[in-house]
């Protein structure tokens, strides 16, 4: 019943068949003050034929040579039946309604129209500016491919296809935006991937109901399981080869037209620590660093907390002969430690953000004076302790260590409530804060997946991808937590296959 | 009320997560002045009565599994009704949930004193509270999948605290449990009972048995969890005979946290500040256990909504615990709740067991009559 109702409102929609003149009225109309719109009429055979278009959005010397060579060198009347047949392009269709014009028209297609005809006939011959692949910025890896996402999707997807040859990689398509839509593409390994998951990206991307999609970052926003939570949840990444091996372990990523990261999911906690670098490293160098950087994360959230703690509270806690260099040091200072600690963080914070703004040149300058001189003059001026500036360095140091930087500024943000407990309660404070933080955690959830898995829900065999990693031979499964279809990678009876000695 | 449990399968857990659940709630602040408890009644053949402690429990545990496994999917709230009928029923749940009450509020109070003691002196205990109890209420607003990963993270993140014993194990005189097998029999049972507050907190079990996904696998991780705990007690209790005289342990009130005072590393002088602080990783875990005892017991008795006790309860700890600040009251409650306790926890589930068993088996006689009839 509904669908007969809809194709009734079609053919009531379509408003062929009219003249040209009156179809370049109405187009027109549309377009109005709008210069780069071409529409030509001409006459065949004592019919005439408009042929309109963008010009930017189109490839003109392709529509000259085998659109209107053809078209006005025929003998004989042209119908659309016999345009599709006879010009040789091959992203011909038929189109009757006014909306679908517009639409088409703004992606770059051709139409050409014979009067009087019942439909109008269109081509795609679009053209799409992108700028060339370069390295990555954001993520740098000093091992493995060194190419990163262009705003391109079609460039994207080209290198996805290329990184997994699979007939099961899917590649979606969505569109988002009700006022200009976007596309979306869902890409996935349909052998592998755990279809509730795929089913519950699916539905939240299709749920949108948004005037316009500004990025992949913003999408991820409007997807993700919490808005409220500082951690980021799915993770955004600017390498194909990342989204390659997350994708090929069953896992989702979503790109979206325009923007040069891909969003990946579900995410743990843990896999905004890991590096694809990690992969191409020996697996004991792999795993040591993994391991520094889960360090570094810690020492970034806590250490700073900590010497506020011990130098407004618990002096017993500092050994001696550093409680002397540590009070000589501290005795001009002006400031209770909750002043001074906040005040040079918030000057490092200061220097990145600076240098983040600036240009690449200006912003190593801003890091020598920052770093060197301020640092120098600070400690003159009796502003801070130069114990208080290594320990600052050392956690804003550690929290770059971060291969993702959405995770990396989340735990920058998280230090400076951990610094206010510190100076209110001291040790307690601090304990309270991680506490609270890991409570916050077991909270979480990524695409309905357990934030902290395989910590929580405990799975051993899922240890050896996330905290380290393990030789080759062991590493024959995929990620339990996330319930792939597929677990196997490779047989493992093969892989952890023993000889005798000399045989 | 029904007698069953009917939960969602999503809300199960893993029986192996029982292990961590017995564990967390059973050590909490108890051990932390447990030695001297056990030393003064069975001086130095405490060691022994902690095995007696162990032995006893795992016989009530082994009941209080015989006892859940007669019911499909049921908790001690349930089971009650179900022997005693609606009026008792709820009367012996309403017990239980005064005791967990009373439990968490020992536990509340203990371990603000403990940081009122060790590290400042004139902090404010309402304020203490507030911290504690806005930890408990946000893990438990998270339900039941919240509760059992604290109890695991957090038991994970605080063991390494046993292995800081070494400096004073290493230093243990073994002269202190000279001569051996001196106490009389009478000594070492008063020894174990004096334990009852520090292993107390596994009759969870009887409420959180419905949640668990494999019954079948139930037992080990219970019966390990339980020698796990008073494997802990027992290191904490041997290290402190051995390493403070006689004459010291008796006197010292928070003996375990005062092994903790020789621990120094290069970095860090004193190390029960550390200890203290880090102690909040165990004793949340039993409050936010105890208290999702409390606010399911109400659920199950009354019908009064999770969320409902959770807050009315909170607020009344707060009050309660800013106004017990003197030392005597704290240790009275704490002996106290142990005794209650002890009648509750140790010797209730042995009369349970038959009177149920007789019911079952009177209830069969009837069915079988009616159909005769």
């Amino acid at each position: 019943m509904k669908r007969t109702r809809r194709r009734k409102t079609h053919n009531n929609d379509s408003i062929f068949p009219m003249t040209v003149d009156e179809l370049k009225k109405l187009i027109t109309g549309k377009f109005e003050n709008n210069h780069d719109f071409e529409f030509s009429i001409y006459e065949h055979h004592g019919k005439k034929i408009a042929v309109f278009f963008i010009s930017y959005q189109v490839k003109t010397d392709k529509v000259e040579d085998f659109l209107l060579k053809p078209l006005l060198s025929k003998q004989g009347e042209w119908t659309s039946k016999s345009i599709l047949n006879e010009v040789p392009l091959d992203t011909g269709s038929t189109t009757e309604t006014l909306e679908t014009i517009l639409e088409k028209l703004l992606i770059g297609e051709v139409f050409v129209y014979v009067e009087n005809d019942v439909e109008i006939v269109s081509y795609v011959l679009l053209k799409k500016e992108h700028r060339q692949l370069s390295k990555p910025e954001n993520e740098t890896v000093v091992l493995g491919p060194q190419v990163a996402f262009t705003e391109s999707l079609i460039t994207n997807l080209n290198i996805i296809r290329w990184s997994i040859r699979s007939t099961d990689l899917v590649l979606e398509k969505l569109m988002v935006g009700k006022r200009s839509p976007r596309e979306v593409r869902i890409v996935y390994m349909k052998s592998i991937a755990n279809e509730t998951d795929v089913n519950t990206m699916r539905q939240r991307i299709k749920d949108l109901e948004i005037d316009q999609l500004e990025d992949s970052t913003t999408l991820m926003q409007y997807i993700e399981d919490s808005s409220t939570t500082i951690f980021p949840q799915f993770y955004s990444t600017e390498l194909p080869d990342r989204v390659a091996y997350t994708v090929s372990q069953g896992r989702i990523a979503v790109l979206v037209e325009n923007s040069p990261t891909a969003i990946l999911a579900p995410s743990t906690l843990f896999s905004f620590f890991e590096s694809t670098e990690d992969l191409y490293m020996r697996w004991n160098v792999g795993s040591f660093l993994r391991i520094l950087r889960f360090i570094a994360m810690f020492i970034s959230v806590v250490l700073t907390p900590l010497y506020v703690a011990a130098v407004t509270y618990h002096y017993e806690l500092i050994p001696l002969r550093e409680l002397i260099t540590l009070g000589q040091s501290r005795a001009v200072v002006p400031f209770p430690p909750i002043i001074e600690a906040i005040i040079l963080e918030f000057l490092i914070e200061l220097l990145r953000e600076a240098g983040a703004r600036l240009p690449t040149k200006v912003g190593q300058t801003i890091g020598i004076v920052g770093g060197v001189i301020i640092g120098q003059a600070v400690v003159q001026a009796g502003l801070t302790s130069s114990i208080l500036i290594i320990v600052v360095a050392l956690s804003a140091l550690s929290s770059f260590t971060a291969p993702s930087y959405l995770m990396g500024t989340t735990i920058r943000v998280i230090r400076y409530p951990m610094i206010l407990l510190a100076g209110m309660l001291g040790i307690i404070g601090i304990m309270f804060g991680l506490c609270f933080l890991l409570i916050h955690l077991l909270k979480m959830t990524s695409l309905g997946r357990p934030y902290l898995s395989p910590i929580y829900p405990f799975r051993w065999v899922d240890l050896n991808k996330v905290l380290f990693r393990l030789p080759a031979n062991y590493q024959y499964k995929r990620f339990f937590s996330f319930r792939p279809k597929d677990l196997l990678r490779y047989n493992k009876s093969e892989a952890v296959k023993k000889q005798d000695i000399d045989e | 009320m029904d007698v069953n449990v009917k939960l969602k399968e999503n809300l199960q857990i893993r029986a192996f997560y029982l292990f961590f659940i017995i564990v967390t709630i059973q050590v909490g602040v108890g051990i932390m002045g447990a030695p001297m408890y056990i030393f003064v009644e069975a001086r130095q053949d405490s060691w022994v009565s902690i095995i007696i402690a162990l032995l006893y429990i795992l016989m009530v545990l082994f009941v209080m599994l015989l006892i859940l496994n007669s019911y499909e999917n049921a908790d001690i709230f349930g089971i009650q009704v179900d022997i005693f009928g609606k009026w008792i029923g709820k009367i012996l749940g309403t017990i239980y949930i005064v005791y967990f009450i009373f439990t968490f509020f020992s536990v509340l109070v203990t371990y603000i004193e403990v940081i009122q003691i060790f590290i400042f002196p004139k902090i404010s205990p309402f304020f203490l509270g507030i911290l504690l109890l806005l930890l408990v209420i946000y893990s438990i607003v998270g339900g039941i999948r919240v509760i059992v990963g604290v109890s695991f993270t957090f038991f994970v993140l605080s063991h390494w605290l046993l292995f800081l014993l070494y400096e004073p194990a290493l230093r243990m005189d073994l002269t202190h449990f000279q001569p051996v097998f001196d106490a009389s029999i009478i000594e070492l049972l008063n020894g174990a009972k004096a334990t009852s507050y520090t292993f107390m907190g596994f009759e969870i079990l009887f409420i959180i048995y419905p949640y668990i996904q494999n019954k079948k696998q139930a037992k080990f991780p219970v019966y390990f969890g339980v020698f796990w705990s008073a494997m802990i007690v027992f290191i904490a209790t041997v290290v402190a005979i051995g390493y403070f005289s006689p004459q010291q342990l008796e006197q010292l009130e928070w003996s375990v946290l005062s092994l903790f005072k020789i621990v120094t590393f290069p970095f860090i002088e004193r190390f029960d500040y550390v200890v203290i602080a880090e102690w909040m990783m165990v004793a949340l875990p039993t409050l936010i256990l105890l208290m999702w005892g409390i606010t399911r017991g109400v659920k199950r008795v009354y019908n009064i909504r999770q969320k409902t006790t959770l807050y009315i309860v909170s607020v009344l700890f707060l009050f309660g615990c800013s106004f017990i600040t003197y030392h005597h009251v704290i240790i009275n409650l704490i002996s106290n709740v142990a005794d209650v306790g002890f009648w509750l926890v140790y010797v209730y589930p042995f009369f349970l067991l038959p009177i149920i068993y007789v019911k079952k088996k009177w209830r069969q006689k009837q069915k079988e009559s009616g159909k005769k009839s």
